[in-house]
């Protein structure tokens, strides 16, 4: 009897994770990337916000503001035509090829509070870096529109990620700003879907979210 | 969409870095999304690449490498310079390849190399992370 139990209850094991596989919710992680400032945390948190009420972390005007990448899982975001995707948003540190501490000096910040910084910083784009090849299976490149994107650090990282085969969706951010121009950025990434937002205002987001189903679901 | 060296209409790849350091050809640091029916367009047609461009409408891109200095970064062996405490100068490309660690520290030629970043088994990594 006890034999058949143990049989029984190994075969219902096996059952069960047979199972789990074919209907376990499918999840996609998302890694929201890009330079310092372009107003990734700003955007994981309307996302967060207008799908489950909560707040991913929070933002400052001084560049590096999140040094730790931030993580917010299970938002299930659906389209107009009842289409979901269930995702995990990675928030990442801004990624940049120089950190110096003096650009926080003139923010206001002491030295040695702006070199701790600095190291923490350094630390963050290793860690993002890390979770783009580890862990991330699509990618939101983040770009200020106000600035010009063909800096070598963006057609790097867009190089990068395209090379590791990730699904991207560029979003050209602040365009509730009056010298923004998504038009340069389109014309920077013609090889993508550039998305125009302002994440501050919750401009457009729909598009974003419709895009997001599209490309990640 | 493939890049062209506006200059001497070498052909690169989409999504290639190796025109981060300016074309290897040539040298020259401006670049140009060809569509596809335009690639041979330059040979066959005798034109210069600049002026498919017009054509077409599209823009060159041009990449800005800085001072030498920043060419030379691409083939650096380190993965993090520490110019002085608190500046850093990152290479995303060794970044991007692993989690193995090499530190340069002030002047050139003096690295510290973390012994145990290169030894970490890659396969117990990814069990750890599931």
């Amino acid at each position: 009897m006890k034999i058949f139990y143990q049989t029984f209850g190994k075969a219902k094991k096996k059952f069960s994770s047979f199972l789990n596989r074919f209907f376990k919710k499918k999840r996609t992680r998302i890694g929201i990337y890009g330079p310092p400032n372009a107003g990734k945390t700003t955007l994981a948190n309307r996302i967060a916000r207008d799908w489950t009420g909560d707040a991913v972390g929070p933002v400052s005007e001084i560049p590096h503001e999140t040094r730790r990448a931030r993580r917010k899982e299970d938002i299930i975001i659906s389209g107009a035509n009842g289409a979901t995707v269930t995702i995990d948003i990675v928030d990442t540190p801004g990624v940049t090829t120089k950190v110096d501490y003096h650009e926080f000096l003139e923010f206001g910040l002491e030295k040695d509070e702006a070199i701790i910084r600095a190291r923490e910083a350094t630390e963050g784009v290793a860690e993002a870096m890390h979770w783009l090849r580890e862990d991330i299976d699509g990618v939101i490149y983040m770009l200020d529109a106000t600035i010009d994107p063909f800096e070598q650090v963006n057609i790097m990282m867009v190089g990068i990620i395209e090379s590791r085969k990730l699904p991207v969706i560029i979003v050209a951010n602040k365009i509730d700003l009056p010298d923004a121009s998504p038009a340069r950025i389109r014309s920077a990434f013609p090889q993508h879907p550039v998305i125009a937002i302002s994440g501050l205002e919750g401009k457009n987001t729909e598009e974003l979210y419709e895009t997001m189903i599209e490309r990640f679901g | 969409m493939p890049h062209k060296c506006t200059k001497c209409g070498r052909e690169y790849k989409d999504g290639s870095t190796e025109i981060l350091r300016g074309c290897g050809s040539c040298g020259g640091k401006k670049f140009l999304y060809v569509r596809k029916d335009d690639i041979h367009k330059d040979v066959l047609e005798e034109k210069p690449v600049g002026e498919i461009a017009g054509e077409a409408g599209a823009e060159v891109l041009e990449v800005r490498t800085g001072q030498d200095k920043g060419v030379e970064m691409y083939d650096r062996v380190e993965t993090i310079r520490i110019v002085s405490p608190g500046t850093y100068e990152l290479n995303l490309e060794k970044m991007a390849e692993g989690d193995e660690r090499i530190i340069s520290v002030g002047k050139e030629g003096v690295y510290n190399i973390d012994l145990l970043s290169f030894s970490r088994d890659e396969k117990k990594r990814k069990r750890r992370k599931r």
